[in-house]
């Protein structure tokens, strides 16, 4: 990802650019996380963040207040939004109107965003070059109490040896929550409903054989069980970022695993916003080199 | 206060120092303001010290006149930077342009007027004002006496000092009186086009007259509904913010603030003029600083890419 042309990149041009403000607001007030630590986080993991928004629709879900006060999700690019800041206009059937989403293309962007206390950045399925295509497939794998993370991971195993049997390489993050996403990128040309079906079908075939996985919506919610959501994949739904924090007491982050690291003990929790940065793998690494296609 | 007359002298003594002021005579209720001697007591150095005075006349209390000038108190050190044209460094000046036609319009084509709503005017002659402006007389009119701490300071507007136009005597005896019964005189003056509410009371040696604003310029707390539904605060809680406050108590002294940005500009136009190369130094807030080591090392590995 680069600045663009003629913009100093020295760190005083950027804050020139971007005025951080209210740095010593609490925004995590469990472990004590300030404004000022948030902004840094993503700083530090924009290298590692950016590929995964440059040209997305981004939603933003903003805590102003920190977590455990009043939050919302903000699709439209607010008043005041800068010039530096690229937007995609969108026409939402369900609101009538135009939305003007905020994209974020660059570092000024993101320092600009994480100042809006937008803790989570949720991104869209398809890129802006090709809105009606998705690029990633998605199984998000949430688990209903008493089942756990643990059963989660069980059932991601699952799910991987299945479409590894289709040929295809899979890739997994923590949901930062309690869950896991299971991502496939795609090939241009693909369509929505095609992907929805293939995950459905996929989520059908593993629910049949193992106990507790569910693969419809109506049974989401039932306890003890593990829903594979097909859902998501549709235009206009989003996902949480690889690397973005989660609004969870706990400053949890989405963050991209390897399936070796999805074993019993590790805990989703543990990936924070103080123990990400600190983790030099990059289990994602290369997956924009690895489309995939799928098969209707 | 008591009124002492004493015989006007012949002539006024000469008085090097002070500035040429404009003669007050209302001599009929003038306090005699010759008093030999009493110039050496401690008055010179204010003398010195002391600008033009901006405005001549009398405090009058009854019948009683105190001769006095009026002298700026307070300065606003700000400081204000000129417009220039940045290619040929000239200062640019405003002009009067109509907002139709984009024209610049004559001071001889202009008229006042006052907006009654927005875009819509009445306009107003100058001789229709002149007939209503309040007529600067020359007087400090004291009305009436309160106690010093009874004043609201949210009121005070501009303070200025009052010095005796040759009647040091009338001036000390009303200085001294008003100390002593803690009192301070409201009237009203008129400056230039404006009566003022004010405030006459002692300070340090001397007498200061301070503007007052009405009443309807100024907004009182409770007027606000988060302040006027206060809650009462928990005796325990209130404890511990009295102690805290009380070790916190200490002197204060306004020496100890200056305006550093102030101070920082003509720093900046003093190393301009000596030549020197300025090392432009970009503002950000300092809690900012350690987001700069951050961005280093992040505008690194970008680039690297």
């Amino acid at each position: 990802m680069k600045g663009r042309p003629g913009r100093g990149q020295e760190p005083e041009d950027v804050l020139s650019r971007v005025h951080v403000t209210n740095l010593n607001k609490v925004l995590y007030p469990v472990p004590g996380i300030t404004k000022q630590q948030v902004i840094e986080y993503y700083i530090r993991i924009a290298p590692k963040i950016l590929p995964f928004l440059n040209n997305r629709l981004l939603t933003m879900h903003r805590y102003p207040d920190g977590v455990g006060k009043t939050d919302f999700y903000e699709k439209d690019a607010p008043q005041g939004t800068p010039g530096y800041v690229d937007i995609f206009p969108v026409f939402s059937r369900t609101a009538g109107r135009e939305v003007r989403f905020v994209v974020c293309n660059n570092l000024d962007t993101l320092l600009w965003i994480a100042n809006l206390a937008s803790l989570e950045l949720h991104i869209s399925l398809s890129g802006t070059g090709s809105y009606d295509n998705p690029d990633f497939l998605l199984f998000d794998i949430d688990p209903e109490p008493p089942l756990n993370f643990e059963d989660v991971m069980q059932v991601a195993h699952i799910v991987r040896r299945h479409l590894e049997q289709e040929g295809l390489v899979p890739f997994v993050k923590t949901s930062g929550k309690k869950g896991l996403h299971i991502i496939v990128p795609l090939t241009t040309g693909h369509r929505f409903d095609a992907v929805r079906a293939f995950a459905h079908r996929t989520g059908i075939a593993i629910a049949k054989d193992t106990p507790h996985v569910v693969s419809e919506f109506p049974h989401s919610r039932d306890p003890g069980t593990i829903f594979i959501d097909y859902l998501q994949n549709a235009r206009g739904k989003t996902m949480v970022a690889p690397y973005s924090l989660r609004g969870s007491p706990g400053a949890t982050v989405s963050a991209p695993v390897n399936w070796e690291e999805l074993v019993p003990g590790t805990r989703a929790e543990d990936f924070t916003i103080r123990t990400v940065l600190l983790r030099e793998k990059e289990p994602w690494r290369g997956i924009f080199d690895s489309r995939q296609t799928i098969r209707d | 206060m008591q009124e002492t007359r004493k015989k006007r002298a012949g002539s006024a003594p000469q008085r090097g120092q002070e500035p040429v002021q404009p003669v007050h005579r209302d001599a009929t209720n003038s306090l005699a303001e010759d008093h030999q001697g009493h110039d050496s007591e401690g008055l010179q150095g204010r003398q010195g010290l002391a600008g033009k005075p901006f405005w001549s006349g009398s405090i009058t209390i009854g019948l009683v006149n105190v001769p006095v000038h009026l002298h700026t108190m307070v300065r606003d050190k700000s400081f204000s930077f000129r417009l220039l044209h940045r290619n040929d460094g000239q200062p640019l000046r405003y002009d009067r342009v109509c907002t139709k036609d984009g024209r610049v319009v004559p001071w001889s084509e202009t008229v006042k007027g006052y907006e009654v709503r927005k875009g819509e005017f009445v306009v107003v002659e100058p001789e229709e004002l002149k007939a209503i402006m309040p007529e600067s007389d020359r007087k400090i009119r004291i009305e009436k006496f309160v106690y010093c701490l009874s004043l609201d300071p949210v009121f005070f507007g501009t303070p200025y000092i009052l010095t005796p136009d040759r009647s040091e005597e009338a001036y000390s005896l009303l200085r001294t009186a008003l100390v002593d019964l803690g009192r301070a005189a409201i009237g009203k003056i008129t400056l230039r086009t404006k009566e003022y509410p004010v405030v006459v009371h002692g300070y340090k040696e001397g007498l200061i007259l301070t503007t007052l604003r009405y009443a309807d310029e100024v907004t009182t707390p409770g007027a606000f509904e988060a302040i006027s539904k206060l809650p009462v605060p928990g005796a325990a809680e209130l404890d511990l913010a009295r102690r805290i406050i009380t070790d916190l108590s200490g002197d204060f002294s306004i020496a100890d603030y200056h305006d550093t940005y102030r101070d920082a500009v003509e720093q900046l136009v003093m190393k301009k003029l000596a030549g020197e190369k300025i090392v432009y130094e970009s503002p950000h807030p300092e809690e900012a600083k350690e987001l700069m080591q951050a961005l280093k090392e992040t505008l690194a590995t970008l680039q690297g890419k």
